[in-house]
This record gives structure tokens, sequence and C-alpha cells, in this order.
């Protein structure tokens, strides 16, 4: 266990990273723009000041929790799928497929059953990298890699040829779903939709999941040692097998949730990389469950900081890219937490010694 | 359908087009391979493809001299994969997430610098082209069948194959080589030999900057002529499936890329050729699910080795 000022140090360097990535991200403004103020005001300031741009932050945010949650319950059980892009694709077909082809459903029945529907493909398109890296030790970076590749061509080969509407014209589309599967907005003329409350519930359940009961304990053993988690008794292969079938019904709840909230339809190539949005959410949120809520939080303001950025200033939205990618070296810089750790370890230790 | 296969096959140009995919996929597995055989996973290939194909065009609009925006881009993509190398090995970032890191990275400074230079967010094709020259061979380019197979190739064609000869060389016939596949294996071992494993490793990165960028270059100046945002389209992650494919082989990664570049080829006759019946995305998830039995073919195999050599 993590005692309590280690907790401290890791979130003060947190935030260190974050200020310093923002400072570089500055510094580029500055650097490339004719109007520094108001590119860095559209950046930082407008996504929080307006309802429209917050509704859709806390939009944005929900399938980044969704898939966040994925890459959290994997990295703790040491596996390091990059899978949750192609599992998201399953989920969200599976899902879709329930939600356009199923009518005269109730919302209370209809919701629940495509969520079923895109928990049960996403985990069990997640289950195959699993099975074949617990039984044939297959790499799992690579297999998953190709897996999200098979997927979204998978999803783009049945919108294009079976299931493609035919009013959807030259882009490929499912026809739109049923009005019983959408979720509609919380607040009338607030952009957030019921997607944002499946999202926290996810993660609360993925929290329970993980601290509150044997498997998750056993999952996180694993990760941390799995020789010692084998001599233990755990069926370590087992356990590999399930976190990233888990992995994969987050990922397709995800995907399920964009298609009910967000775009009404199955839609080739709808991602653009929420999968691997993810990693990062999950890696600046040092695979905590719950910290996933404020990472998501800050990535998607960063990405719709970009946006209004991008159309009120000179300065294009890759900005917020490169932000990320700095934000993510920086936090993941184990030196530089060690350093911080030891120069307040040998702080303390010298301290009682001096008494 | 097939037929046209088969007559493009038979008038060579099909063989033409696998050339022509082949350098990416090959210098990039290259590249992948370098990283490997030092025990170095670097999944931020696409990331430095993606740098180079933009500095690269850039230098040589600029310049107007294809060599120079060769150089340019093979030296911006060993500039990034240096500092992977000093926040892997320096700064302890996990490679996972450091190659992870570049590939974002290449993605957002390569749209950023091209709307910044040229104001266009989608592409950029500069106003006098230049690109890297294809060479024909006199002489040999007026018989019938050898001339198409030799050549009019791009120079990078060339340029790959050789680098596949020049990878062998150096990782099996050098002592260099030697430390590279010592470090890869058991770096602990390695080191208590005398081995500088992080310096090693520091030039296993470069390498694979350095192929990557030769990679790079070829995909704006050679396949095409013109940076287009996300160009590598995944490039480098097949690069890394054809290392697994190729069993870490130079000569094995040659027939994976072959392999690889035939069936990007074929897609591409398929998508063109009137009234074709096979869906591209089909013909397109073939080399993935290949390189997921290699996969699993390469651990089997590894593992009855291991089997084989405890019992003995």
């Amino acid at each position: 266990m993590k005692n309590r000022s280690a907790i401290y140090l890791d979130v003060i360097g947190i935030i260190g990273a974050v200020l310093a990535a923002l400072v570089i991200g500055i510094i580029i403004i500055f650097c490339v723009s004719n109007e520094p103020i108001s590119a860095i005001h559209a950046f930082l300031v407008e996504p929080l000041t307006n309802a429209f741009t917050l509704g859709s932050v806390l939009n944005r945010m929900v399938p980044l929790v969704f898939t966040g949650l994925a890459i959290v319950v994997v990295f703790q059980s040491g596996v390091f799928s990059m899978g949750a892009e192609g599992q998201l694709y399953i989920g969200a077909l599976t899902g879709a497929l329930a939600a356009v082809y199923i009518p005269g459903l109730s919302p209370w029945l209809h919701i629940p059953l495509v969520i079923l529907c895109s928990i049960v493909g996403g985990g069990l398109f997640g289950m195959l990298p699993g099975l074949l890296k617990a039984y044939f030790k297959a790499d799992e970076i690579v297999s998953t890699l190709m897996f999200n590749f098979i997927a979204v061509l998978f999803v783009s080969y049945l919108l294009n040829n079976v299931f493609k509407d035919a009013s959807s014209g030259g882009f490929a589309r499912t026809p739109y779903i049923q009005d019983s599967a959408k979720l509609f907005q919380i607040i009338p003329g607030f952009p957030t939709h019921y997607g944002f409350i499946i999202a926290l519930l996810a993660v609360a359940v993925v929290y329970l999941l993980l601290y509150k009961t044997r498997t998750g304990y056993e999952l996180r053993l694993v990760g941390k040692n799995p020789l010692f988690a084998q001599y233990g008794g755990i069926k370590t292969k087992k356990v590999i097998v399930l976190s990233i079938t888990i992995s994969g019904a987050l990922a397709g709840l995800g995907g399920a949730v964009e298609v009910m909230g967000v775009h009404g339809a199955l839609k080739d190539n709808f991602s653009a990389g929420l999968g691997f949005d993810g990693i990062i959410v999950s890696l600046l949120a040092r695979n905590h469950p719950v910290a996933v809520i404020i990472t998501a939080f800050f990535y998607a303001y960063l990405q719709i900081g970009g946006q209004t950025m991008q159309a009120n200033s000179d300065v294009p939205r890759d900005l917020a890219i490169i932000i990320q990618a700095i934000l993510v070296v920086f936090v993941s810089s184990q030196a530089i937490f060690n350093y911080l750790k030891q120069r307040k370890a040998s702080r303390t230790g010298g301290a009682s010694i001096a008494k | 359908m097939l037929s046209s296969i088969w007559e493009q096959f038979i008038n060579l140009s099909l063989i033409v087009i696998v050339l022509r995919m082949l350098p990416p996929i090959l210098l990039g597995a290259l590249g992948g391979l370098m990283t490997d055989r030092a025990g170095v996973i670097n999944i931020g290939i696409e990331g430095l493809m993606l740098v180079s194909a933009f500095s690269s065009i850039a230098i040589g609009a600029w310049t107007n001299n294809w060599f120079l925006g060769v150089v340019g881009g093979t030296a911006a993509s060993m500039l990034v994969s240096y500092a992977m190398a000093f926040f892997n090995l320096k700064m302890k970032v996990d490679i996972i997430v450091i190659g992870f890191a570049v590939n974002i990275f290449g993605a957002g400074i390569t749209v950023l610098l091209m709307s910044i230079l040229f104001g266009s967010h989608g592409n950029y094709i500069p106003a006098t082209p230049v690109s890297i020259p294809a060479i024909v061979i006199p002489f040999i380019d007026q018989i019938p069948v050898i001339g198409k197979l030799l050549s009019g190739h791009n120079l990078m064609v060339w340029i790959s194959i050789l680098a596949v000869v020049f990878c062998y060389f150096i990782i099996y016939h050098t002592p260099y080589g030697f430390h590279l596949r010592a470090t890869g294996e058991e770096p602990s071992a390695a080191r208590s030999l005398g081995i500088r494993v992080e310096r090693i490793q520091y030039s296993a990165l470069i390498w694979s900057g350095f192929f990557s960028g030769l990679a790079g270059a070829y995909l704006s100046m050679g396949m095409t002529s013109m940076f287009v945002r996300d160009m590598t389209a995944g490039t480098g992650f097949l690069a890394l499936a054809v290392v697994i494919f190729g069993n870490k082989n130079p000569f094995g990664i040659l027939f994976g890329s072959l392999v690889f570049a035939l069936a990007q080829a074929v897609t591409l006759v398929i998508e063109t050729a009137p009234g074709n019946a096979v869906p591209s995305q089909l013909i397109k998830m073939v080399p993935y699910t290949v390189t997921i039995i290699a996969l699993v073919v390469y651990a089997l195999r590894k593992r009855s080795y291991k089997k084989i050599r405890t019992s003995a």
C-alpha cells in the first residue's frame, strides 16, 4: 500500500507536470501566434465559461472515462493492451445493432439491452488477445494493435456492404437508432447526455471491483508480481483473460454510449482514436479508476479548448495534441518522481538522525 | 476480377506496385528490428515516420533539393528518437509509454507546423515538386521482362533492400551486433560482461530513428509528392507486425514486408478493378490476421525450443 505522503508527493508531481506542459504550450503559442492573448483565452478559459462548451467538455469526457477505465483494468493487471480502440468499435457495433433493429421496446428495457449487447460484444472481442496471451504467450501489444485494425476494417466492411442506410449517401452509417435507445440531455438545453451518469456508475463499479472484491485483489496482485501471485495459488492465466475481457467490455460500452448519446447511428471511423486517448487518461490517473474522472475531464477540456482556440484564433488545435504528448512523458518520468521521494526520504531521515 | 489481378501479374505491373509499396514497411520494420534486438520495443515508429515525412518534404521544397530533404527528415526523426532514448533511459519513462507519446507528438507537431508554415490543415503540396529520383538503368530498361523488373524503381526501393543486407551484416557480423543481441537477450548478463547496455540501447533507438526517417522521407517524396496529415496510416504498426512475422531476422523481414506489400498492392488493384466483388476491407484484414497467427506460431516455437533446451 502507498502511504499518504507518497500519494501526496505523486499528486504534487503530477500537478507540476501539468503546469510544466501548459507552460510549454503557452510558450509555443507566443512563438507562433500573432494574437497570443486571445488564443490562450480561447484555449484555457472559454471551455469553462459558457454552458455550451462546458456541456461539450462533459460529453467529450464520457467516452474517455470508459476507455480510460478499460485501460486501468488491464494496466493494473500488468497487461499492456492497446486494444481499446478495436473493442470500442465492436461494442459500438453490437450495441448499435440492438439499438437500430429492435423496435417497440420501452427505453427502460431497450437501453439496458443495448448496454448488455455492447458489453458482450466488446468483452468477447477483448477476450481473444487475452486467450492468445495467456495460453500461447503471444505478445499482447502487437496482437491488440492488429485486432484494432481488424475491428475497424470489419465494422467498415459491414457499414459499407451489409447495414448501410440507403439514405446515407456517400457516407457509410447504419440507419438511425430507435428513439427508445437514445440517451437524451440530462437537463434540456444543456448538451450533456445521460451517458455521463452511466460513465460515473462505471467508475464506481470498476472501483468496487478492483479494490473491494477478491477478483480485483487477484487482478492487482498479478499485475504487481505475477510469480508471487502464482505461488500464492492464483490462476494467473484466468486472471489475465478476465482482466482483458472486462477491459473490452468497458471499451465496448463506451462505444455504444457514443452511438446512443452523440451520433444516433453507427458511423464509419467515428472514434478517431478514443481508445488510444484512454491510454493517456489512464496513465495520467496513475491507473486509478476514481482519478480517471479528473483526468478524463482535463483531457476533454484540452481537446475542446483546442477546438475553440482553432475557431477563435490563428493557433491550430493540434497544439493541444502536443501538450498531451509532453504531459504523458512528464507524468510518466519515474526518475523525477523517485528523485522527489528520495529527497523527501533523505530529508526526513536526516532529521531523525539529528534528533 | 481475378482475371484482372492475373493480367496485372503477367504484365508485371503488380510486381512494380509491390516494390513501390515495399520501402516504408521494410525500412520501418528494420528500424523496429534494431530496437527489438536490443530488447527495446519501439512502438513510436509511426510517429518518427510522420516527423520525417513532413520535415523531409518541407526542407526538400525549401532547398529545392531532394537529397537535403532526405537528410533533414532523417535527422529530425533521429533527433526525436534520441529524445525517446533520453526519456526512456535517463528519466525512466516506460518505453511503451514513450513510443505512444511519440506517435501522438508526431501527429500533432506535423500538422501544427504545416498550418503555421503553409497555412493548411490537411495537406501540403510544394509549388515545385521535389522527389527522390527513380533509377533507370540504361540498356537493361530496353530488355522486355528484366527491364521492367529492375529498372525504373525509386532509389529508395534499392536503398531499402540494401538496408536489409546492411542490417544483417551489422547484427550478425560485427562486435557491435553481438553486443546488441546480448543486450536484448539478457541485459544483466551483458552488463556483467562489460557491455555498456545503456549505450547500446541508445544507439538502437537512434538506428530505429534513422530507418524510420528514410521510410518517412519516401512516403512524402517518393511514393507521393506531398505531405498529408497522418499519412503513415498505420504503417509504423504494420512494421512492428513485420518484425514478428519475419522472426526478428533481416531476411525474414524482407520476406514479411513483401507479403504485406503484396496484400496492399492486391487491395489497390481490386479497389480500382471494374466490377470488383470482394470488398477491399476484407482483403486489407488479411495481413493483420496473418500477423496474429505468426505471433502465435512464433511464441509456440519459442516455447518448444525452450522445452528441448531444458530437457537436454
